[in-house]
């Protein structure tokens, strides 16, 4: 179980006129996922999900706020305070404080996560990129190779091992992700905007891909998309954050059976549904329903 | 396969390897430098070289022709030990170019990849590297004495700069989400600097690699030319002073042959060591 609680994340950027200027990329923003659970975050483009995802990942830091996955706390929050700042920095004064230990592999078992512009090694073949979470995960040697072919075929890679990711299309590439990840058999995947860069046809041939798996894995999938159709079709719970800065808008629950290409009306609704809140915030007008 | 493998097998196996291996540098050497192209500029030049000084237009004493610095190459190599002034010269080389790869590239990879560390060394590697090395000549002679050390220490002054920030650099660079991407896999600092900050810096680790190899043989004649009694540039100060300039053009070809053909087995390492790139 994912369990965030009033996560907030402060940046300081540049303004215009030259100035440093603070910037509330994510506002208190509160959230439980259970296992099993098919989550899509949606929202404008800048509106946080994407942090918000890193944070949950442990990438980055929160200003304010704690994550826990299964009990266990991700990051502790920046400091607020000078003295809480001083003593940050003394403690870590040699390592920042996502990197991970210096010498020892530690899987980390709960979590994977699929970045939108793929991410994977573009230095090792497909086969490679799978091998080596493989042997991040303590995979015994001789197991590895097996293990990985199995991995690809899941995404429908067979045949594409030895291929550089600069000889795969963005769909495949994509897919090279997916099976990297799924190699490392965590409870939950974050995916942040993951067929964001695919192609419509590839895209559609992913989203059933990614239900199948999910399906058979049984995991729990955190899905940032600013894709209102993919949100509705796959997830069974639709976050929708506001824009800047990104707060939880509402939560809509899809209660529709699997596979949902053939009820267009209810997602066709539901997606509208969003669309006028999505509309409603942008212009503060059109809305039909009472939220 | 469960065939035992003895260790002719292997031997021959490792001796096949090398031997397509070398074919495969050479045939490139040739395939990318010895065009047609090439040699549509190169025989005029050398035409040129060569009938000049035989017709009188220059003096042949000045400008000695081609077949002129042959024989004299020819001559140094039967009479004069030619050999044993590159082997001495190759030594000191190498020597010089092996303590800055070996210091350089670690330095340069820890400067890259921990803030903490880069903070403390970086400044003062600014501030010492744009002292030209040549400089360094006079006060390496009163610490080193006239010898190896000294020789090789300005070897490595001349290589260590380039290949460290190249390498920082390359480091530095490294794409973050490819980090990011290894780390939310749990992956160690180490296997993160080994299977992700160096392959994705090799290219720019291989440049480091061929202006600390030019700069080195530059430190290699300085180091020579005033502290030596033997290698390629000791023979150069000694043809000035006979006024031998045939010599002279074969020590300065020499130098140019080697410092070509050790860049052309470093481009051949990188397409070997980055295959990745090479699909593009």
């Amino acid at each position: 179980m994912i369990a965030a609680r009033k996560i907030t994340k402060f940046f300081s950027v540049i303004n215009p006129q030259g100035m440093a200027e603070g910037s509330t990329a994510v506002l208190s923003v509160s959230l439980e996922i259970a296992d099993g659970e098919f989550v899509a975050i949606v929202g404008p483009s800048g509106c946080g999900k994407s942090t918000f995802l890193e944070i949950l990942a442990g990438l980055q830091a929160p200003t304010e706020g704690e994550v826990y996955i299964a009990g266990k706390r991700v990051l502790e929050p920046l400091p607020s305070t000078r003295r809480e700042m001083e003593s940050y920095q003394k403690k870590y004064r040699f390592l920042s404080p996502i990197v991970n230990s210096l010498f020892e592999d530690i899987p980390k078992f709960e979590t994977a996560m699929i970045f939108q512009d793929y991410a994977i090694f573009p230095w090792m073949t497909a086969l490679e990129n799978v091998l080596f979470t493989l042997e991040l995960r303590g995979v015994a040697r001789q197991d590895r190779a097996y293990r990985a072919r199995e991995y690809l075929a899941m995404v429908g890679l067979s045949g594409e091992e030895n291929k550089y990711p600069s000889q795969l299309s963005g769909g495949m590439r994509q897919r090279v992700a997916l099976a990297r990840a799924l190699s490392v058999e965590p409870k939950i995947i974050l995916m942040d905007e993951p067929f964001a860069a695919v192609d419509a046809f590839s895209r559609h041939k992913l989203q059933e891909d990614l239900e199948r798996i999910w399906q058979q894995t049984k995991k729990t999938i955190v899905f940032v998309t600013h894709d209102v159709d993919e949100a509705v079709l796959l997830s069974d719970r639709v976050v929708i954050f506001s824009p800047q800065p990104g707060t939880v808008r509402n939560i809509i629950d899809i209660c529709l059976p699997r596979p949902r290409r053939y009820c267009r009306d209810r997602l066709r609704e539901l997606k509208d549904r969003v669309m006028q809140i999505y509309q409603y915030d942008a212009t503060g007008e059109g809305i039909e329903y009472v939220i | 396969m469960d065939r035992k493998l003895t260790i002719q097998t292997y031997q021959a196996r490792g001796l096949n390897l090398v031997v397509k291996e070398l074919a495969a540098f050479f045939g490139g050497v040739a395939k990318n430098n010895f065009t047609i192209e090439f040699f549509t500029v190169l025989v005029p030049i050398m035409a040129l070289w060569e009938a000049l000084p035989r017709l009188g237009v220059v003096s042949p004493f000045l400008v000695p022709p081609p077949s002129v610095v042959a024989v004299t190459f020819w001559e140094l190599l039967a009479n004069h030990g030619y050999l044993g002034h590159i082997g001495i010269s190759l030594q000191r080389f190498f020597l010089g170019l092996a303590v800055a790869l070996a210091a350089a590239i670690p330095i340069g990879i820890l400067m890259g990849w921990n803030l903490f560390l880069r903070r403390h060394t970086l400044p003062l590697f600014q501030m010492l590297a744009p002292i030209p090395p040549p400089a360094w000549v006079p006060i390496t002679i009163i610490l080193f004495g006239i010898g190896l050390p000294m020789q090789v220490f300005l070897v490595f002054l001349g290589a260590f700069y380039p290949v460290l920030f190249n390498t920082y650099q390359g480091v530095k660079d490294t794409e973050p989400r490819y980090i990011a991407s290894a780390r939310v896999f749990g992956a160690s600092e180490f296997t993160l600097i080994k299977r992700v900050y160096l392959p994705n810096s090799l290219s720019s680790i291989v440049m480091g690699v061929k202006v600390g190899i030019a700069l080195g043989l530059v430190m290699l004649v300085v180091a020579e030319m005033v502290g030596a009694h033997s290698g390629i540039g000791w023979l150069l100060v000694e043809s000035k002073d006979f006024f031998r300039i045939d010599r002279m053009v074969v020590c300065m070809l020499t130098l140019g042959f080697i410092g070509w053909f050790l860049i052309e087995v470093m481009k051949y390492l990188e397409t070997k060591l980055a295959l990745w790139k090479v699909g593009r």
